[in-house]
């Protein structure tokens, strides 16, 4: 089958070309050997980790500096949010009900006449709230009980590869309106928990996976030779290798724990008002999306804008760890 | 000449710069002949006949200029549709890994079936014939039963047979092989270079056989040409090379090949390594690496000189060919 | 004769074949090793040569004691490695070492090559006090023909070969007296394998270490080693010193493998006589009976189904002494030439440019 993709382009090419750094060699060969040669002085001989590399990438990624700049100013404004919004989310005037835009209120005023301003920048802090602490949760449980299993093996691994079998039979929505629906307390907790109980599977699956196939490098095997311990193979050879897909995952992941979030909280389960969550403004506001869109707009829209910006880094830190994709 | 490539230049873009990989190669072959194209990784010798076989991947490949001249047709001025024709039909190429170059959910009855339907225009029965005639051709034992297998169900070397079959298909007049035994074993790659070159042989075909090999080289080929970063250092045949190479890498290569004579001794190692393709060096690209090397060397590129000492035609890419062919 | 430093006695390693999620059941087992016997003398080295699948690569993880064996002994200096585990098996590891193939994979991506190379002090602390340890590390990568400043770069930063020079300074850290070394140059460039198997034959005089090397390349085998094993099918069909193996081969196998070897000599390329095998090897999940060559062999007959030949100088040289009566596992061993005898003059003229 001639047409078909030729089987490997020469190593050095594929090592400047699409492996990136991987395989510099040669040009360092010459500058490596004892005698430092002609151009030993050049600014690429200076040490470079393979997260220095990724990070040197990412700084020139306009798609990561664009969510990075979104992200953090999320973060700032769930801890500080008097910094841009001097007003109370939950003092709110009948009388203003659904008015729109007005001086000092740029947003309008939502169904019970909240500032609605106000309201979705307060939302921000329930959202990023549960987006973090749930991914936090997800991906310690996840990667430690997936890392385990996957380094181990044997009984274990295949107890808890059915135990996440089963978990991946849950629907999601479904669950959280059977299980959340019985809880009363008014706090972020029970989502974050409700998230994080259904969440590891996902991330144990990816951790385990990449430590198996870490476990196969053959640095392993000799570091193993050494005498090393099953802590140090673990920490210092297989972990350090297996993270970049968990990190990539957990990132793309934190942006639809924080929509999932809003689902709960519009369906009614998740937080309750006087909680301030986008998913309790957006549900209140559905209603009388004819008469006051813009109560509907702008929490939806800073929902929107907050999942897609995890994800487009998410993305962009999987291109940055991963040169086999450029 | 059957085929002619002509002063060919092809680079890559890469996150380092420019890759220069391939840098003014020229290299003909004729009907029934063996041309061996040897190098080591990062020669251009694949990257010389992906062009050649118009598969490479463009980007990030460029090719910057030259000329592959096929019956005295150019194709890098062919149309996509009218190279394509050329390809499979008139000239193939296998590769090293056959296992990853088969389609794993397709028998090997309906690859090899396919060359007949798509470019003859055969029922799939008579393809399926002729599948099978194939296959008993590169003496796939029980052919008839086992053209309804899928390819993983080969050993090694048996799969290389079926890409052989598939590139013989349509009895082009040119074939490229692309390190055809490199991945087999020396018992099976021995099976396998008797069944190219007897193949060859019966069907008069032009053969480019891409290696690293030495002594698979001395076994099959007529015409050598040695490449490194990207450029054609020394041609010759086959025998003068061995007896006698005139360019110091070639006899480098050859003298650190382990020898029954010098066992025991210090292997003869040629120094440093070859360089990064987006940093050749300057002048003369081995001279770095070169004992023979002069000032000259650092500053001026060597043309391919002719160094035709007998009738045989030979060139070596060095200032020095002399002191080296007499040394 | 002194104590062989290594001695390897019935040696098997058999990986069950298995059906079933939670509950497995086994239905085979994969004869990767299958009863291999050898011995290695202070200060020399054994090659090993066979095709992929022989089971050379396992043979070299049991004797670093990264897979268990099935049943054998390996004995280092009289005591049985096979069993030991915690503070003993430490110890034997301080004094058995490996070199890997492929220089890509070998050494972690994250990790400098000075704490590549110095882990061996960690996990050992008493092989070099703490503030030494730099300048051991340094020291090492001087040895092996690399600046002892690029002791903070990473792996990616350096070439195929010089990888493979960093592997051999993990591997030389603990001044073992064993180095397995399991195709350390196949995945190199010509022209670098030469300067990594000079390399390697200068550590061994500096050292004083004994090599076991595996490889598929016959030529590089025959120009390192003392002796040479014959692999195939799990077990060692031929053994012997070098002239021994490659200029009077006894078994059938060893002497299509040598002929099949190309030879970079197109001289000899007519005049040479080719034993092709017929079809592959066969699967190690069903070894042939009696003899496991006997289904690719041109000689085989019915004694050769019935009965294991074994690992021992053959009856009609058992008489003779010459290069002939060496151990060869064959019912109907015979000398036969394959390698033409070499040419004053094959390739080049004798001595290195310049």
């Amino acid at each position: 089958m001639p047409d078909q993709e030729p089987y490997e382009p020469e190593r050095a090419i594929a090592g400047t070309g699409m492996g990136g750094t991987m395989d510099l060699g040669a040009s360092e060969a010459v500058t490596l050997e004892k005698a430092p040669g002609p151009d030993g002085g050049s600014p690429q001989d200076k040490p470079r980790s393979l997260w220095s590399d990724a990070w040197h990438d990412l700084r020139r990624n306009p798609v990561f500096i664009i969510s990075a700049l979104v992200i953090l100013f999320l973060i700032v404004i769930s801890i500080w949010p008097s910094l841009i919004a001097s007003g109370n989310p939950l003092k709110c005037d009948l009388a203003k009900a659904q008015e729109g835009s007005q001086p000092g209120h740029p947003f309008g005023f939502n169904g019970q006449g909240c500032d609605v301003y106000t309201r979705t920048v307060y939302g921000a802090r329930t959202s990023v709230a549960v987006g973090v602490l749930a991914t936090l949760g997800v991906a310690v449980l996840g990667s430690v009980l997936g890392g385990l299993a996957g380094f181990f093996g044997g009984a274990g691994d295949a107890v808890l590869s059915r135990i996440t079998d089963i978990f991946f039979a849950i629907p999601v929505v479904l669950g959280g309106l059977v299980l959340l629906s019985v809880i009363t307390s008014n706090t972020v907790w029970p989502v974050i928990g409700f998230i994080v109980l259904l969440g590891w599977p996902q991330i144990s699956r990816i951790a385990r996976g990449s430590v198996i196939t870490a476990k196969q490098n053959d640095y392993v095997q000799a570091a193993r030779a050494l005498g090393a311990s099953n802590s140090r193979l673990l920490l210092r050879h297989i972990a350090p290798n297996a993270v970049a897909p968990v990190i990539v995952v957990a990132t793309i992941a934190l942006g639809t724990y924080i929509s999932l979030e809003a689902t709960l909280s519009f369906l009614g389960v998740g937080l309750k008002p006087p909680s301030v969550s986008w998913g309790i403004d957006i549900s209140a506001a559905a209603p009388y999306v004819r008469n006051a869109p813009h109560a509907l707009l702008w929490p939806s829209g800073a929902l929107a804008v907050t999942v897609l910006a995890f994800i487009m880094l998410g993305d962009a830190v999987r291109d940055a760890l991963d040169p086999k994709l450029r | 000449m059957l085929l002619e490539v002509r002063d060919l230049h092809v680079e890559f873009h890469t996150r380092d710069g420019v890759a220069r990989a391939v840098n003014g190669v020229s290299y003909g072959v004729d009907a029934g002949e063996t041309l061996a194209v040897l190098g080591e990784s990062g020669s251009g010798k694949s990257v010389t006949a992906q062009t050649v076989m118009g598969i490479l991947d463009v980007p990030p490949g460029r090719i910057t200029s030259g000329e592959i001249l096929f019956e005295g047709r150019d194709l890098l001025k062919l149309k996509e549709e009218e190279r394509r024709k050329v390809r499979g039909a008139e000239m193939a190429m296998i590769f090293q890994d056959a296992l990853s170059s088969l389609n794993p959910v397709l028998t090997v009855g309906d690859q090899l079936g396919e060359m007949f339907t798509v470019h003859r225009g055969m029922s799939r029965k008579d393809a399926r014939a002729k599948a099978v005639e194939l296959m008993d051709r590169v003496r796939i034992p029980a052919a008839k039963e086992r053209v309804r297998q899928y390819p993983h169900q080969f050993s090694g070397g048996m799969r290389q047979r079926i890409m052989i079959a598939m590139a013989m298909a349509l009895e082009p007049k040119l074939i490229i092989a692309d390190e055809p035994t490199t991945a087999l074993d020396v018992t099976v790659q021995a099976q396998v270079m008797d069944l190219l070159a007897e193949l060859q042989r019966e069907l008069h075909m032009g053969l480019i056989l891409i290696t690293h090999d030495l002594g698979v080289v001395a076994d099959v080929a007529d015409r050598i040409a040695v490449m490194y970063a990207g450029r054609i250092v020394e041609t010759a045949p086959v025998h003068d090379i061995y007896k006698n190479p005139a360019h110091p890498y070639t006899r480098g290569l050859l003298e650190s090949i382990p020898r029954l004579d010098q066992k025991g001794q210090e292997l003869y190692a040629i120094k440093g390594l070859p360089p990064n393709l987006t940093r050749i060096p300057p002048g003369c690209a081995f001279h770095p690496r070169c004992p023979m090397a002069q000032d000259v060397c650092a500053t001026d590129v060597p043309p391919l000189y002719d160094v035709t000492e007998s009738d045989a035609e030979r060139g070596s890419a060095c200032h020095f060919w002399r002191e080296c062919l007499h040394g | 004769m002194a104590e062989p430093i290594l001695q390897v006695t019935g040696l098997v390693k058999h990986y069950p074949l298995t059906t079933g999620i939670l509950f497995k059941k086994q239905v085979g087992a994969v004869k990767a090793v299958d009863g291999v016997d050898f011995h290695l003398d202070r200060g020399e080295t054994l090659g090993i040569v066979g095709e992929s699948g022989c089971g050379k690569s396992t043979v070299a993880k049991m004797l670093v004691n990264l897979e268990r064996p099935t049943a054998g002994e390996i004995r280092y200096k009289g005591e049985d490695i096979t069993r030991l585990s915690g503070k003993a098996l430490k110890s034997v590891r301080r004094n058995i070492q490996m070199v890997f193939q492929d220089p890509y994979t070998s050494l972690n991506p994250r990790m400098t090559v000075g704490d590549i190379i110095g882990e061996a002090y960690d996990i050992h602390p008493e092989v070099a006090p703490k503030g030494d340890r730099r300048a051991r590390v340094q020291q090492l990568l001087d040895v092996v023909g690399l600046n002892p400043e690029y002791i903070n770069r990473y792996p990616h930063q350096f070439s195929g070969g010089q990888r493979q020079r960093i592997g051999i300074a993990r591997g030389l850290a603990l001044r073992p007296e064993i180095i397995v070394a399991d195709e350390p140059v196949s995945a190199l460039d010509v022209s670098v394998q030469a300067q990594v198997i000079n390399l390697m034959a200068r550590l061994q005089d500096e050292f004083d270490l004994s090599y076991i090397f595996i490889a598929h390349d016959l030529s590089i085998v025959r120009h390192i080693s003392d002796r040479v094993g014959v692999m195939y099918l799990g077990r060692i069909v031929e053994t012997g010193r070098d002239a021994e193996i490659y200029d009077h081969p006894t078994h059938p196998y060893t002497q299509a493998l040598l002929s099949a070897v190309p030879v970079p000599d197109p001289e000899a390329r007519e005049h040479r006589e080719r034993i092709i095998l017929a079809g592959d090897v066969p699967s190690p999940t069903n070894i042939p009976s009696g003899c496991r060559f006997r289904t690719r062999c041109w000689k085989a007959r019915e004694r050769c189904a019935l009965e294991v030949p074994a690992l021992a100088v053959p009856a009609e040289f058992r008489s003779v002494s010459g290069p002939a009566a060496h151990d060869s596992a064959c019912h109907f061993a015979e000398e036969k030439q394959v390698v033409p005898p070499e040419t004053d003059d094959g390739a080049g003229h004798g001595s290195g440019p310049g």
